[in-house]
């Protein structure tokens, strides 16, 4: 038996966990869902600032549905130390990097793939909808991919952030607070703040997204590819110490 | 086949398993048995790698367990009836652990077959299901891939009569084929029916590991039920060839120290009439709670003097 079938076998049995409970069904549907409700919204009411892109207004929710993916990649291994699954996933594939790199491919590539679907339509349905002209178009391509990409690196964030808790409800709490504290408690570190609202995948998507609250007052000057590159940095560095300690600890 | 070689765990300061050597052979029903926190469950999680042993180590068919290549064949396992997700149907469990092992999809059916798990119920969500259902279904898991070897942690919790009695044939049957079974029960009576073999332990030690006649007959004090017209003669006479006489709960004398043959010699030779001489053996419940009992004493000592 060589390593890619067991990769593949691993990759398998978590497609069939992932697509059996609703919990993380539900999540990700509503992952998928919420940017196309955004731009409907947005588009609907006018609710642009008038320095807005059209990219950006139509992507308004991108940032919530972000934090959805992260909740997604952290209830794929949560909900399995909460169910008492994970000793039978264990006995099953005991080799847990096998394990770990099955579940951080389903949901990034999930994930990257819904994004971008979602986002995509939702910025047509926004520039559908928005009167032509009175907004700057914002570039879409290849922005678009970047922001899928944000989502993939968002769900593996809250993968490691749910092995390294490993309960669902403190692995939910905590990812949305990885997330959020950042932009919520930047302001507090003055000149710093840049510096660490930047760190956040919110902040990358921000950017990437070309939206007019993505100032650099906020979320720093880094541009938003070296942003995103910087976020996933941050999270394969946080994604390896997850690893170790799973490979470590008793289950 | 499941070998131990100087087995321990210790979580901080606590040994849970202390140098536990012991080897599982197929063929043959291995009944583990100690008293409630005695090691049993740690020693079962050492075997599947669930746990690091902190010193010795265990082997499945001559490997460590991480190391099989394709684990589900070779080791069925069944720790805690909860190691399935409420929300996720009972098909869905199996279907994951056979696509895990590239077993194919059917032997799911065939699994809930065996396990008498209608496929109407397996469809609906493990959440609903009561213990005994709970406990089919982690038979099942246990069964896909056809093992060699199984691990069952108190299988015949919350199953009734009749689920008991399946377990109990099902066990046999399978070590009859040749496989190994391993597994840890605290219903002693159960385990008198089931095993063949037994390894004790407490407080992490090995205390036994014998087949099952020899524990009894080693560990269990013989003893004569007799009965007669004349109680008070018998006891007499009984006593001055040194035995020993207790009045038994259902009535007749308890005799220790001479065969029943010897009594019924005895009786002959004074012209005493008996009107019942059984001879028994404690059962295995009797002997488990007399060992297990001395171990738990002594952890109680140790406690209070660790209170000191």
């Amino acid at each position: 038996m060589t390593t890619p079938t067991l990769g593949s076998q691993a990759l398998s049995y978590e497609w069939i966990k992932f697509r059996s409970v609703r919990s993380t069904l539900w999540t990700t549907a509503a992952t998928a869902v919420l940017p196309l409700l955004g731009a409907v919204f947005v588009a609907a009411t006018g609710s642009l600032q008038p320095d807005d892109t059209v990219l950006g207004g139509s992507l308004t929710l991108s940032v919530v549905a972000q934090m959805l993916a992260a909740v997604v990649g952290a209830l794929v291994i949560s909900g399995e130390y909460s169910s008492g699954t994970i000793r039978t996933t264990f006995a099953a594939v005991p080799r847990r990097s096998t394990v770990f790199a099955a579940k951080a491919t389903l949901v990034a590539a999930v994930m990257y793939a819904l994004a971008l679907l979602s986002c995509s339509a939702a910025y047509l349905v926004g520039d559908a909808m928005l009167p032509a002209g009175r907004y700057a178009q914002g570039d879409p391509l290849p922005a678009l991919f970047g922001i899928a990409a944000s989502f993939a690196v968002a769900a593996v964030l809250g993968l490691a952030v749910g092995t390294l808790v490993r309960h669902s409800a403190g692995a939910v709490t905590t990812v949305i607070g990885v997330l959020l504290l950042p932009s919520l408690f930047g302001p507090l570190f003055g000149n710093a703040e840049r510096w660490i609202a930047g760190l956040s995948p919110t902040a990358a998507l921000e950017k990437l997204t070309q939206t007019s609250d993505a100032t650099s007052d906020t979320v720093g000057s880094l541009g938003p590819w070296p942003s995103l590159l910087l976020v996933a940095a941050c999270t394969t560095a946080i994604t390896l110490a997850a690893l170790l300690l799973l490979r470590r600890r008793d289950a | 086949m499941i070998e131990a070689t100087e087995l321990t765990k210790r979580y901080g300061e606590r040994t849970a398993v202390d140098r536990l050597s012991f080897t599982v052979r197929p063929g043959r029903v291995t009944g583990f048995l100690g008293p409630n926190g005695a090691g049993k469950s740690t020693t079962m999680r050492l075997i599947l790698g669930l746990d690091a042993a902190s010193g010795g180590r265990v082997t499945v068919g001559g490997k460590a367990y991480r190391d099989l290549p394709v684990p589900l064949r070779a080791v069925g396992s069944l720790l805690d009836a909860k190691g399935v997700h409420g929300g996720r149907s009972a098909y869905h469990h199996l279907a994951g652990l056979a696509a895990s092992n590239g077993i194919p999809r059917r032997r799911v059916d065939e699994v809930l077959d065996l396990v008498g798990l209608p496929a109407a119920t397996a469809r609906g969500r493990a959440k609903g299901f009561s213990l005994g259902m709970g406990q089919r279904l982690g038979i099942a898991a246990a069964l896909i891939g056809d093992p060699e070897v199984l691990i069952l942690d108190e299988p015949v919790n919350g199953l009734d009569t009749e689920g008991i009695r399946w377990i109990r044939e099902l066990m046999k049957s399978l070590a009859a084929e040749g496989r190994t079974v391993f597994l840890s029960s605290h219903l002693m009576s159960e385990m008198e029916l089931t095993a063949d073999h037994l390894i004790v332990i407490g407080r992490g030690r090995l205390i036994a590991d014998t087949t099952m006649r020899d524990f009894i007959e080693t560990n269990s004090r013989a003893h004569t039920l007799v009965r007669t017209p004349e109680p008070e003669k018998l006891r007499a006479l009984l006593e001055s060839v040194g035995a020993q006489v207790r009045l038994d709960a259902t009535g007749g004398w308890r005799v220790d120290g001479p065969d029943a043959a010897t009594i019924g010699n005895l009786a002959r030779d004074h012209g005493l009439a008996l009107h019942e001489l059984t001879s028994t053996h404690s059962s295995l419940e009797e002997v488990y709670t007399a060992l297990s009992q001395s171990s738990v004493e002594y952890r109680t000592e140790n406690q209070k003097e660790a209170a000191r």
